[in-house]
């Protein structure tokens, strides 16, 4: 198919809309920082969807489970191996995601044949003395994303702009404690859960002014079905792993 | 393609070969992965260097010791290290954190043992990250028993046997009770559990009995004591080691050097300060002039 490029562009076309496709329903995962950290938070159905990957790393994904699963693995080995010949201090987001995720994402994503990951992946590192806090999406094709405050992963693009809205919109101050930022990450998640539940159509057209009652029916109706799941990465965390999950009691303590 | 910034992996394995299609190493088993990534788990000797087995001492140098005490484990250890008759450290730590409640007391060849150390750790951590839960308590001592049998070819040429004392502190005991727990290897990788105390080393047979009359005959039996007069009996302890083996260090007035002390409770692993261990071995001497 190759000596084709029409053929190809057309095949790497239909995979994409395939991928979004598989993708559009997929819990989002929301990136803010907090006064001590970072935290990944999304609302998951059985499946564990947030990882640690090394000391400062944390890492969150929408898509296949096995293919989560898979690139996860890819990564949380690297970054041991890299890890332990090395120093733990040495290992850092931008390799990993440059390096090792990237590549595979777009090898699979390209190669037409083979199969295809259905995957959007989310990073966050624990900035040390000398960087600075980073999250990194990495989307299907390979392409990656950063920024140093916030970031989301969702479905199609459209609930992922609407999302940032939100999140802009509503400004906290960069030095909000834990309680604030798992509120406004949980309010981001609502936001993607509902423009994921229109019509790709309506939900490009329309805003996603939700008032804060109907932000928290969906949150409340989602967790009758699923369950709140956040980790963060906090600098005071005894030891050298700065990944924790919280745990529900601290999540319902969140939440009143 | 090489993209780990590795030199002397220029030519070998590259970590681009953890292939993401593999599903290589779903059991979280660290030391799989080490040699999946070519890394040298153990220093190949040639032959004619191996020496014979049987005048093999193993433990040398070195006195560490642990007590189960009333909140946990106390685990301690001088800071000597020698090569011969000659002192060439006396800032060696032999007792090192390997996660949040475990730590490893070590006797022997330091390169090796800090190697085990050091791959214990991130085993541990490894196997969290990777199959999403603690490693059990059976489960790292049996990494430890692994990687002590690996080593045995270093130890039976007498260059790097390492004897280390195991202490853990089992989350799974009854809030009342003393979940402190310590364990004792031989060169085999075979590993018992004292329910006491335990100590290896060169210095340590200076001192087992002592150890064992506190325990059985001591005013305040060793599992019964305080934080304060379990270190204060540690104290004592290193310091007739220190005595008689010369191969362990007492403490040093001069630069205050303290012997290491940690604690592994169900908070932790804590390391007692220099502070508290300058007040306490006050209290150990009273006769030594300042």
């Amino acid at each position: 198919m190759r000596d084709e490029p029409y053929r190809w562009i057309e095949a790497i076309q239909d995979r994409r809309d395939y991928i979004e496709d598989e993708l559009r329903l997929g819990s989002p995962v929301v990136g803010v920082t907090y006064d001590e950290g970072m935290m990944l938070l999304t609302v998951s159905k059985g499946q564990r969807k947030i990882f640690e990957v090394h000391d400062r790393i944390a890492l969150s994904a929408i898509g296949h489970p096995a293919d989560i699963e898979r690139l996860r693995m890819l990564v949380t080995d690297t970054a041991s191996v890299q890890g332990f010949q090395n120093a733990t201090e040495d290992i850092n987001l931008h390799r990993l995601t440059n390096y090792t995720l990237a590549p595979a994402f777009k090898q699979a994503f390209e190669s037409i044949a083979g199969e295809a990951y259905i995957i959007k992946m989310l990073l966050a590192e624990l900035g040390s003395t000398s960087g600075k806090n980073q999250f990194t999406g990495i989307n299907f094709d390979g392409i990656v994303r950063t920024d140093p405050s916030f970031a989301v992963i969702a479905g199609t693009e459209t609930i992922e702009t609407g999302m940032q809205k939100y999140l802009t919109a509503t400004k906290t101050d960069a030095d909000r404690d834990l309680t604030t930022a798992f509120q406004l990450a949980l309010e981001t998640w609502a936001i993607g859960k509902e423009l994921s539940s229109r019509e790709p159509e309506e939900a490009e057209s329309e805003d996603a002014q939700l008032e804060t009652q109907q932000i928290y029916q969906i949150i409340d109706t989602a967790r009758e079905e699923g369950e709140i799941e956040a980790g963060v990465l906090e600098a005071s965390q005894q030891g050298t792993s700065k990944f924790r999950l919280l745990t529900s009691q601290q999540i319902e303590d969140a939440l009143s | 393609m090489h993209y780990n910034g590795d030199f002397l992996n220029l030519r070998g394995a590259g970590l681009q070969e953890l292939a993401p299609h593999g599903g290589i190493n779903h059991k979280g088993d660290f030391l799989d992965l080490l040699r999946y990534a070519k890394y040298p788990l153990k220093i190949e000797l040639p032959p004619e260097t191996a020496r014979h087995g049987a005048d093999v001492e193993i433990a040398h140098s070195t006195t560490v010791v642990a007590v189960l005490y009333r909140d946990g484990v106390m685990i301690a250890g001088d800071r000597r290290a020698t090569a011969g008759t000659s002192v060439i450290y006396d800032r060696a730590e032999k007792v090192l954190q390997i996660d949040r409640h475990s730590a490893l007391a070590i006797s022997g060849s330091p390169a090796i043992a800090y190697e085990i150390a050091r791959i214990l750790e991130h085993s541990f951590q490894y196997f969290r990250r990777s199959q999403l839960q603690e490693l059990s308590l059976e489960g790292k001592l049996r990494m430890l028993s692994r990687l002590i049998r690996e080593n045995l070819s270093m130890a039976l040429q007498g260059i790097g046997g390492v004897i280390p004392i195991f202490a853990l502190y089992d989350l799974n005991a009854a809030d009342d009770g003393n979940g402190g727990k310590i364990f004792f290897y031989d060169a085999l990788g075979a590993h018992f559990e004292n329910v006491d105390f335990a100590t290896t080393g060169s210095g340590s047979i200076w001192i087992r009995g002592v150890l064992r009359y506190l325990s059985r005959f001591g005013e305040t039996a060793l599992h019964e004591m305080d934080q304060r007069q379990a270190a204060i009996a540690i104290l004592r302890l290193l310091d007739i080691a220190s005595e008689y083996d010369a191969a362990t260090s007492g403490y040093n007035a001069k630069v205050k050097i303290f012997p290491t002390l940690k604690t592994v409770t169900r908070t932790g692993v804590n390391t007692v300060s220099d502070d508290d261990l300058a007040a306490w071995y006050a209290e150990a001497q009273p006769n030594v002039e300042e």
